[in-house]
């Protein structure tokens, strides 16, 4: 659970993963028993890691690297060649060949961001010489285990590190999670019940960075409180915050989200500049919903109901609650249930306001929101430092609803010293495909000036306050 | 355009010499390499006469057995492709036979097998007629992927030197299975069921390994003697790196009523021929052999264990796995054929059985050779497992 690495040394990261088959039996059930034999066959594993036929595969690549032994590729990469030099071995869709990329693609990207170099943790099968194979059964009744444990070690790549060193301490690094599941899994044993246990990154702030951690699978969050504790404490962090929540892990660059949704569009944007100017944004991740998404046409309608589900989508992403996005008719079931509508309004077409939005989040989050109103659209102009404390304090994103239309306020450019102001929005009414590119160019999540609101219209705005907890 | 057969020069002089036989009719198998590119047959080998003579007549079932038998004795990238009969007559009925027993002596084999074919693979088998009298062969071919396949005229091309052209891909792989026994019934069939299963599992991890050819690992798509001169490598040592499936189906615990644990390294071996070859084909045929010999010997383990059932103690059994040798087959270059081998038996047990199954006439030679062949199936014993 302990690696401590700074983020800004290098901006690389090595990360190795694997399966790692788990099998015993146990001919007896006492506990002294069953917790010798699960600790003696992580032991074995410990020694599988270090032995050599452990091997790392570069994902992507044509590249095998023994880290226990001391063993070439090729002339052009060995265990002396520095980590860096890795990244050029991967294979792009462009790339024909299989050697080197030349330098001087890699050099042109001087954008300071994080690269991950992905290894796949294999055993080599293979042995010098033949042995006499055996086969041997037991016939008494027993219990046997058999199930995977999900290995998974980062460290970052200390300024000219080589491959051969920087493997070594990966080696060092699953011989730790190989401990530390042991623990967890010796702590968490019922009888002959075991859980698996499962690594998790986490990405504290500066100076800690990239922090594991090992949790059983199978014990919710809300039931590890006191093992979140400790680590708040021995990192010293502040106790409303989140940061050991598994839906917080982090999200390593290039990782694919499995449900389709588009992450975080915003970023890829560039932000305004004006005198004095500072931007505020939403702290974290959110799936942009719009309308026509999961076959459901609510096209004309269903603005608002768009907007609350990017913003519940924040709230389980940031770990705060467990349950999925809420679709229309368990938003309108909500509000039925808490008594502001008829039940007749289950199935129907009918739009709804921030009060509304305030409701369902209460109803079915659990989460409390305040309510800014403002008599004409025009006063949004002057709102700039509420609406930045926000951002600061909560930064969960915010729905916004008058005239006719309902839209998600992601963020604000304010200069405290001229009062110019920018909105960051995520327009709800976009219609396409979840295509980033289109969406960022056409503007459905884009930078607006005060005059994108309807200047005489009033508008509430409903601002989720983010439940301090860990 | 059909197939066209590059066969061994050898096979030619065993074919004559089988028509020169005063017998009605002769069957056989034919045993080789198919790929894309190109057919190759190394050895012609009859079925075996049986010793109760039933006349001339035509034992299908026998024909069928022997090569399920061949076929456990052929290394990697050696199979089984099809079938000869040489008849003095031309009769209509020789082709529908041949028919019949090259789609179920496919059939037999491909029910054995715990490798999954590939889309790739050649499902052309071939049919080879010899009329004795008037030497006259006509070859055809039926694929065997489909039951409606009509047979196609092939090319039949004798050549000296076919065997001498192969490559040789070996290595030592280290099996380690383990896996529990259900609570109650713990019968034969049972055990069986669970070793074929979890046999399944490893054959799928080894199907999605990553083969490494002397150390390098090759793109697809890749020659495996891509900048090479003539001439050059004829031996790959081979390393296989696997990983478990990520998902595990099933509870975590199990009560059981026991377990089987199989370990140990083994030798497998495949052969490519050395025209222009694919470093996918060479991994896919090694790969095929570690499945092949691995579930070729825990079958006759378990054939065994049948049979001595009674005498097992309560306690378990522990028994040596059937070890491996290689035969070289003289004249046919780097290629070799392979029998198994239960710890008690002697090399007698396994000269009679090359000699009955693939009419490899080791004992034949002049007594210098005898030797030297003899010493050579020794030799291999002790080397290999």
């Amino acid at each position: 659970m302990v690696v401590e690495t700074h983020l800004s040394d290098l901006n690389l990261i090595l990360r190795v993963k694997g399966p790692l088959e788990f099998k015993c039996l146990f001919d007896k059930t006492d506990a002294p028993n069953i917790e010798k034999v699960i600790s003696q066959t992580f032991e074995g594993l410990s020694s599988d890691i270090k032995s050599d036929f452990c091997v790392f595969t570069l994902c992507d690549g044509l590249v095998v690297i023994w880290p226990n032994k001391d063993v070439h590729m090729s002339e052009d990469i060995t265990p002396n060649t520095p980590c860096e030099e890795l990244s050029q071995w991967i294979q792009t869709s462009e790339q024909e060949s299989v050697s080197k990329r030349s330098l001087k693609k890699n050099q042109t990207k001087a954008k300071k961001c994080t690269t991950v170099i992905n290894l796949g943790l294999m055993m080599e099968a293979t042995r010098p010489r033949a042995l006499q194979s055996v086969f041997a059964r037991t016939v008494q009744t027993s219990h046997f285990v058999s199930t995977v444990l999900k290995m998974d070690c980062v460290i970052c790549v200390r300024f000219g590190e080589t491959i051969q060193d920087a493997c070594l301490r990966l080696v060092e690094e699953l011989s730790n999670q190989l401990n530390e599941m042991k623990r967890v899994t010796l702590l968490h044993l019922k009888g002959t019940s075991i859980l698996i246990p499962e690594p998790f990154h986490f990405l504290l702030p500066q100076p800690h960075g990239l922090v594991t951690a090992v949790y059983p699978s199978g014990v919710p969050d809300s039931q590890l409180q006191t093992v979140r504790q400790t680590l708040h404490q021995k990192y010293d962090l502040a106790d409303d915050t989140p940061f050991f929540r598994r839906a917080n892990a982090y999200h390593f660059p290039n990782e694919p989200y499995r449900d389709g949704y588009l992450r975080n569009p915003h970023l890829s944007l560039t932000h305004p500049a004006f005198d004095n100017g500072k931007v505020y944004l939403v702290q974290g991740l959110y799936s942009y919903h719009h309308y026509m998404q999961d076959r459901i046409d609510d096209n004309g309608w269903g603005c608002a109901y768009r907007s609350l589900q990017t913003i519940c989508s924040w709230f389980q992403q940031q770990g705060y609650v467990d349950r999925s996005v809420p679709s229309h008719k368990e938003i309108q079931q909500a509000l039925v249930n808490v008594g502001d509508k008829q039940a007749s309004f289950v199935g129907s077409r009918q739009w709804i306001g921030s009060i509304e939005v305030q409701m369902v989040l209460n109803e079915l989050l659990g989460v409390t929101s305040k309510i800014m109103f403002v008599s004409q659209g025009s006063e949004l102009a002057s709102k700039g430092r509420e609406l930045a404390n926000h951002f600061t304090t909560e930064g969960t994103p915010i729905m916004i609803g008058g005239g006719v239309l309902a839209h998600t306020i992601l963020g604000v450019a304010w200069s405290e010293t001229t009062g110019e102001i920018r909105y960051l929005i995520l327009d709800p009414h976009y219609t396409g495909a979840e295509d980033l590119q289109l969406i960022t160019e056409k503007g459905w999540c884009g930078w607006k000036g005060p005059e994108f609101w309807d200047q005489t219209a009033y508008y509430n705005l409903c601002l989720p306050q983010r439940p301090k907890v860990i | 355009m059909g197939r066209g057969y590059i066969v061994e020069g050898a096979v030619e002089s065993y074919l004559s010499q089988l028509c020169e036989l005063k017998s009605t009719t002769l069957t056989g198998l034919l045993i080789g390499q198919s790929s894309a590119q190109r057919d190759y047959i190394v050895l012609a080998v009859r079925t075996p006469p049986k010793e109760v003579s039933s006349g001339d007549s035509l034992d299908k079932d026998w024909v069928i057995e022997h090569a399920r038998q061949v076929s456990r004795m052929l290394p990697g990238g050696l199979s089984v492709l099809g079938v000869f009969i040489i008849t003095e007559v031309d009769g209509k009925d020789t082709q529908t036979t041949l028919r019949q027993l090259v789609f179920s002596v496919e059939n037999l084999i491909s029910s054995e097998r715990f490798w999954s074919p590939a889309d790739d693979d050649v499902t052309d088998r071939v049919t080879l007629h010899i009329n004795s009298k008037t030497r006259k062969t006509m070859c055809r071919t039926f694929d065997v992927k489909d039951p409606k396949s009509m047979a196609k005229p092939a090319d039949w091309k004798y050549q000296s030197g076919v065997c001498s052209s192969w490559i040789t891909l070996s290595c030592c792989l280290h099996i380690n299975l383990y896996f529990p026994l259900p609570m109650r019934q713990n019968t034969p069939e049972t055990m069986e069921k669970c070793i074929k299963d979890e046999l399944h599992t490893w054959a799928q991890q080894i199907e999605s390994g990553v083969c490494l050819l002397d150390g390098k690992m090759f793109p697809d798509d890749a020659d495996l003697t891509t900048g090479q001169r003539r001439n050059a490598k004829q031996a790959y040592s081979v390393q296989l790196l696997i990983s478990p499936c990520d998902q595990r189906i099933g509870d975590v615990v199990q009560k059981c009523g026991g377990s089987v644990s199989i370990r140990g390294a083994v030798h497998s071996r495949a052969y490519v021929h050395s025209t222009k070859p694919k470093a996918k084909l060479a991994e896919k045929m090694l790969k095929r052999d570690i499945i092949s010999t691995v579930a070729s010997r825990v079958h006759m383990l378990l054939e065994e264990l049948a049979t001595t059932e009674e005498q097992i103690s309560n306690f378990g059994v522990e028994l040596c796995i059937p070890r491996r040798i290689f035969c070289p087959m003289k004249g046919r270059g780097p290629l070799s054929v392979c029998d198994y081998q239960f710890s008690d038996e002697g090399s007698s047990e396994a000269t009679e059985r090359l000699k009955e199954m693939l009419d490899f006439d080791a004992a034949k030679k002049t007594s210098t050779q005898v030797k030297k062949s003899h010493l050579k199936i020794l030799a291999q014993k002790f080397q290999t497992s």
